[in-house]
């Protein structure tokens, strides 16, 4: 407890993460690939699309060598379909996040597809959120990928000009869309108090940003209910490992004494 | 629960209103009548860790009475339950114990109340969730108090000071992790703009 390191990643570690999705970037200048540990960059031709892990397309809009395409789910109108449906379709489960390359199809149980294409060489395996291309301008709209909150903020901070001019209106409906699911994430807290559930909250679709924000408060919440569970659990626990004894005991009793104990046992099972 | 957990210290200090059930000498001073035995029937408060032990252990006598008996201390009585169930988020917890979920834990594995453990789960996790929502807005400015104004649009004022002053110690412990998550994402925010 001498340094209480916070837990799990902070805000600035899931931002520098962030940076590693991929965008899709239109060059203005030609640029040789450039050899990096994470592996060759492809090379820039002008006017050839091509995708580039943010920080790198960043750096070039800021040297004003690229325009970035934004991901479709940024379009404001993409963005207000997303809030539409987490405030009147679904108001109480967060909306779904961004199918992946290979899931199970609907029609088949148990069978699992490769549903893509989106990448050009079609060897590599690309699966997780960091290397699947969920922020390029392939990505489809209508949902929210993983990295969603930090994308959206790093391309409006730095990339404005290549939102098409609606940065104020996708500003807002961001704010929307962080309202409302933090709004969320608190009734969440509320339906872990029924009786009677397993006290299980889900986090599906929940993006990066929102978990590192609502960690320390969820955790907290569990916590707090699995102490005050704690004694009544203890004392179910008890009272269950008493009646089995009781019935084992029983059970020996009937065996012992031949048909004699049958009575005894139906009114132990409330019959 | 370490050993050195101040607050787990702090809550075994509460007392808790106890009742003997024999005779010990020597023991008056503890209900003013010094130089007397102690007699059968006397309430006195009692500590936390020391009733725990005196109601678990038994005289070891032929009619294997214990020590004393204990209530629930008033934190816990009849009336605060009754209020908790009509609305957990009007009840400062504080003014009835700075530990109240702490001994109320305690208390449970002591004594076997089905309904308090229902009505604390429903009372914990309703506070929570006020919890929550002022802990996003207090102002990043200070903890608590300072920069109320910002980022309120929904008119929290006095109610929620009066509310936040009657969190008990593991309600604060929740303010602040909330707290904490929604300022270092506040502060993130202003981090991009600047570079």
């Amino acid at each position: 407890m001498a340094l209480p390191l916070p837990l799990g990643l902070t805000h600035s570690e899931v931002a520098f993460l962030a940076e590693m999705e991929l965008v899709t970037v239109v060059p203005r200048q030609r640029l040789e690939s450039i050899d990096l540990l994470s592996g060759k960059t492809p090379p820039l031709r002008p006017p050839h699309r091509i995708d580039l892990p943010l920080w790198l397309a960043l750096l070039l809009k800021k040297q004003r060598r690229a325009n970035i395409v934004p991901p479709p789910w940024l379009h404001p109108a993409s963005l207000a379909e997303i809030v539409h449906r987490e405030t009147k379709v679904h108001p109480q489960s967060f909306s779904e996040p961004m199918p992946t390359s290979s899931r199970a199809r609907q029609s088949q149980p148990g069978f699992a597809g490769r549903i893509g294409g989106n990448n050009n060489n079609d060897d590599e395996v690309i699966l997780s959120p960091p290397f699947q291309s969920n922020c390029t301008s392939s990505a489809p709209a209508g949902y929210l990928p993983y990295h969603w909150l930090e994308v959206a903020e790093a391309l409006i901070t730095h990339a404005s000009d290549d939102l098409g001019g609606n940065t104020s209106e996708i500003r807002g409906l961001l704010r929307d869309l962080v309202e409302v699911r933090a709004a969320k994430m608190r009734d969440s807290a509320e339906t872990l108090g029924a009786e009677g559930q397993g006290g299980v909250v889900s986090l599906r679709g929940v993006g990066a940003m929102e978990l590192a924000e609502n960690r320390g408060f969820v955790l907290g919440v569990v916590d707090g209910v699995r102490k005050i569970g704690g004694a009544v659990e203890t004392a179910r626990r008890e009272r269950e490992e008493e009646m089995d004894l009781g019935g084992g005991g029983d059970g020996g009793r009937a065996v012992g004494g031949g048909y004699g104990g049958d009575g005894d046992s139906d009114d132990d099972m409330g019959i | 629960m370490s050993y050195y957990d101040i607050d787990s210290i702090l809550t075994d200090a509460e007392k808790i209103p106890c009742t003997f059930q024999l005779d010990i000498p020597d023991l008056g001073y503890l209900d003013n009548t010094p130089n007397q035995p102690l007699k059968a029937g006397t309430k006195v408060s009692l500590p936390l860790w020391l009733a725990e032990m005196l109601v678990i252990a038994n005289t070891g006598g032929p009619d294997n009475k214990t020590f004393v008996t204990f209530d629930l201390p008033r934190a816990l009585g009849n009336d605060v339950v009754q209020a908790l169930k009509a609305d957990p988020r009007a009840v400062p917890l504080r003014d009835q114990s700075a530990h109240f979920y702490g001994l109320a834990t305690h208390m449970m594995d002591l004594s076997e109340e089905q309904e308090l453990g229902s009505v604390l789960r429903k009372t914990f996790v309703t506070r929570a969730a006020e919890i929550s929502l002022h802990a996003r807005k207090v102002g990043g400015g200070g903890v608590k108090g300072k920069g109320k104004d910002e980022g309120s649009n929904l008119g929290i004022g006095g109610a929620g000071e009066d509310f936040l002053r009657g969190l008990d110690e593991w309600e604060r412990k929740l303010f602040r992790k909330a707290h904490d998550g929604a300022k270092a994402g506040k502060e993130w925010m202003e981090s991009i703009k600047k570079n």
